[in-house]
């Protein structure tokens, strides 16, 4: 069975210009340990995806249509007290350490003990230190940092931290949302390895939302390529990055540098993803795309098999 | 930390010491003196030269300022021209009434104005919210003369439920079988106005502030992580927002506590509270030197000490500031 199903999902916010669909007909599954990136700009929808797969739209955000199926579980569906027991048990979240997404105030090791105590109520002060403290070992955070408060913290022991407070509760599924993006290369080097390590020692299912395909298809077994709210093509790492077939990826894979291989000049995509509040007739990247027709613009495009599980939106590719 | 507290007491004896010559400075420039008030144009000129020089307002002023550093310094404040006792002994006689009423103000305000604060910003936006915030703009624009005296006209003068002024009944005090609690009663029954006044007007800053730190708090993504933990939303709100909002209103409060000391002279006037800020006026227009140098001279230290506990107790409250 799969760990995470997402079946035509739709999430809308509420403005003053309307419903905006920043989220629009997804699918995908992922299985237990494997990995699935989601790529694309800003306001693609890939973190709003991931806050959805948390039960945490802001609230003039909601599911319009569709169901998020968690090992078993309808997350969709589910009250506000019922998410509150699975979020971080089943399903944790690793954010990104630059923002402040730790308590100034509290100790590094209150804020890791407290998410085990909430879930756990009959582990002791003690028994959650002593879990804490494996926790420290296991991202290799030295233990005499335990009390420390944030701000004693480097940027890369922080996203250590936060690592290991996702890790705290075994959670059958990670989603990291742009984890390294704040981190300079050689720290987010080494904090990627690590995370792909944990994540097969403890057969983690992880989503990892990112804008830099470059590192989504190094990390995932899977990505998902993102454009104005829907997904654009998906398939295995290797497959979509290297054999991209939708305009828009073959566009994001030129636009980030490679260290190997020829000199290329960078080719950044012109023109902006188009607006979210109305309602779009035909395929979202025409305007942006180098193979439009003048049919791309009146249907929307059929998903094609293009690969061994290798999927694209587009009817030209 | 201990360098850094050694280091703020220095400025502290420094601002002191400016503020005792500005005092001493301002008193003899007021207008008036305290000679034609104390000397009655009755006395023989060897009586009055006899109380010019036990003033000690004879020697030059260079002499007078001498020996009033040395005796600041020295903690004798002198004898009150007005009351002819030792300074001190009138202002402790008074300061426990002022604390009493002023300090219990603010500590209630502060209590009240932060924990409705927090509640408003929590619903903003929700009926709640729109009732606290108005009800703390309209309470803190009055003017507190007016406000004590329209409660004194309803709840004392009218409805006849509070005593109209002072501070303790005499047939409770003077009756020999009266016990503490008898006393203490009488004393809180006096208190209820001249509380619920300053209480009032105060309340609403505290809750302003509070709303608005914990409404820039509650933006930050650590709210976000906590909310992801699964913690309830009440422990979100008490153990995560608000520990980082009160950072700011720590100062506001610790001020106020400070200032409190010296009651306020319009609100003990209006409830004759028989307190310091009352006190200071009177030896102000009374020329009493002694008694309004001593005043000054304790609220300045209190306020100047104050500022070095919330900067200490700052550290404590955010592990950031560290020095």
């Amino acid at each position: 069975m799969a760990l995470l199903t997402v079946e035509n999902l739709g999430i809308g916010y509420q403005t003053a210009k309307g419903l905006l669909k920043a989220v629009d007909g997804v699918n995908f599954t992922l299985e237990p340990g494997h990995s699935l990136g989601l790529v694309g700009e800003s306001g693609c929808g890939k973190t709003t995806i991931g806050m959805a797969l948390m039960g945490l739209l802001p609230p003039n955000g909601r599911i319009t249509e569709g169901r998020i199926i968690l090992d078993g579980l309808e997350i969709s569906a589910m009250s506000e007290d019922e998410l509150r027991k699975v979020r971080w048990n089943k399903v944790s979240m690793i954010f990104q350490a630059a923002m402040n997404a730790l308590n100034p105030v509290k100790r590094i090791s209150a804020q890791m003990a407290e998410a085990i105590q909430v879930h756990r109520p009959e582990v002791d002060d003690h028994q959650a230190m002593e879990r804490v403290e494996g926790l420290f070992n296991l991202v290799g955070l030295p233990l005499e940092r335990l009390y420390d408060f944030p701000h004693q913290y480097s940027g890369g022991m922080k996203q250590r931290a936060i690592i290991a407070m996702a890790l705290a509760l075994n959670p059958k599924l990670v989603i990291a949302d742009e984890p390294t993006t704040a981190l300079d290369v050689i720290v987010q080097d080494q904090i990627l390895k690590e995370t792909k390590e944990l994540q097969r020692q403890f057969n983690i299912g992880i989503i990892f939302i990112s804008h830099d395909i470059s590192i989504v298809a190094d990390v995932c077994h899977q990505i998902g390529v993102m454009y104005a709210g829907q997904l654009v093509e998906s398939g295995p790492a290797e497959e979509v990055f290297f054999n991209s077939q939708h305009p828009y990826t073959q566009a994001l894979v030129r636009s980030f540098p490679t260290l190997a291989g020829p000199k290329t000049k960078l080719a950044p995509i012109p023109g902006e993803p188009p607006n979210l509040t109305g309602t779009i007739p035909g395929c979202r990247f025409c305007d942006r795309c180098p193979k439009d027709t003048a049919s791309c613009k009146l249907d929307h495009p059929q998903w094609r098999q293009v690969g061994p599980g290798h999927h694209v939106l587009c009817d030209h590719c | 930390m201990r360098k850094y507290v050694l280091k703020r007491l220095a400025q502290v004896m420094v601002i002191l010491f400016c503020i005792l010559t500005i005092l001493f400075v301002l008193f003899r420039l007021a207008p008036g003196d305290p000679v034609t008030r104390m000397v009655d144009p009755e006395m023989t000129p060897e009586e009055s030269q006899h109380l010019i020089e036990q003033l000690g307002l004879d020697k030059p002023i260079w002499t007078q300022y001498l020996i009033y550093l040395k005796n600041c310094s020295t903690g004798q404040f002198g004898y009150s021209i007005h009351y002819g006792e030792p300074v001190a002994k009138v202002i402790w006689e008074k300061l426990p009434n002022t604390i009493l009423l002023f300090t219990t103000a603010v500590l209630l305000s502060a209590m009240v104005g932060i924990s409705w604060g927090k509640i408003a910003a929590w619903r903003k936006g929700k009926a709640t919210d729109l009732v606290l915030t108005i009800a703390a703009l309209v309470t803190h624009t009055l003017f507190l003369p007016w406000l004590a005296l329209l409660l004194v006209w309803i709840f004392a003068y009218q409805l006849d439920w509070f005593p109209i002024t002072g501070m303790v009944s005499d047939e409770v005090w003077l009756d020999p079988t009266a016990g503490f609690f008898t006393k203490a009663a009488d004393v809180l029954y006096h208190m209820v106005l001249p509380l619920t006044t300053l209480f009032l007007i105060h309340f609403g800053s505290y809750l302003l502030v509070m709303r608005s730190s914990m409404l820039d708090t509650l933006k930050e993504d650590y709210i976000v992580l906590a909310r992801a933990k699964g913690l309830k939303e009440r422990d979100i709100r008490n153990k995560h927002a608000a520990p980082n909002a009160w950072l700011p209103v720590v100062t506001s409060v610790g001020l106020s506590l400070a200032f409190s000391i010296n009651g306020g002279a319009l609100t003990e006037t209006v409830f004759s509270w028989p307190g310091i800020g009352r006190e200071l006026v009177f030896a102000v227009s009374q020329n009493d030197y002694p008694l309004a140098q001593a005043c000054f001279m304790l609220i300045s230290t209190v306020v100047l000490m104050s500022n070095v506990v919330v900067d200490v107790l700052y550290a404590y409250l955010d592990p950031r500031i560290r020095y």
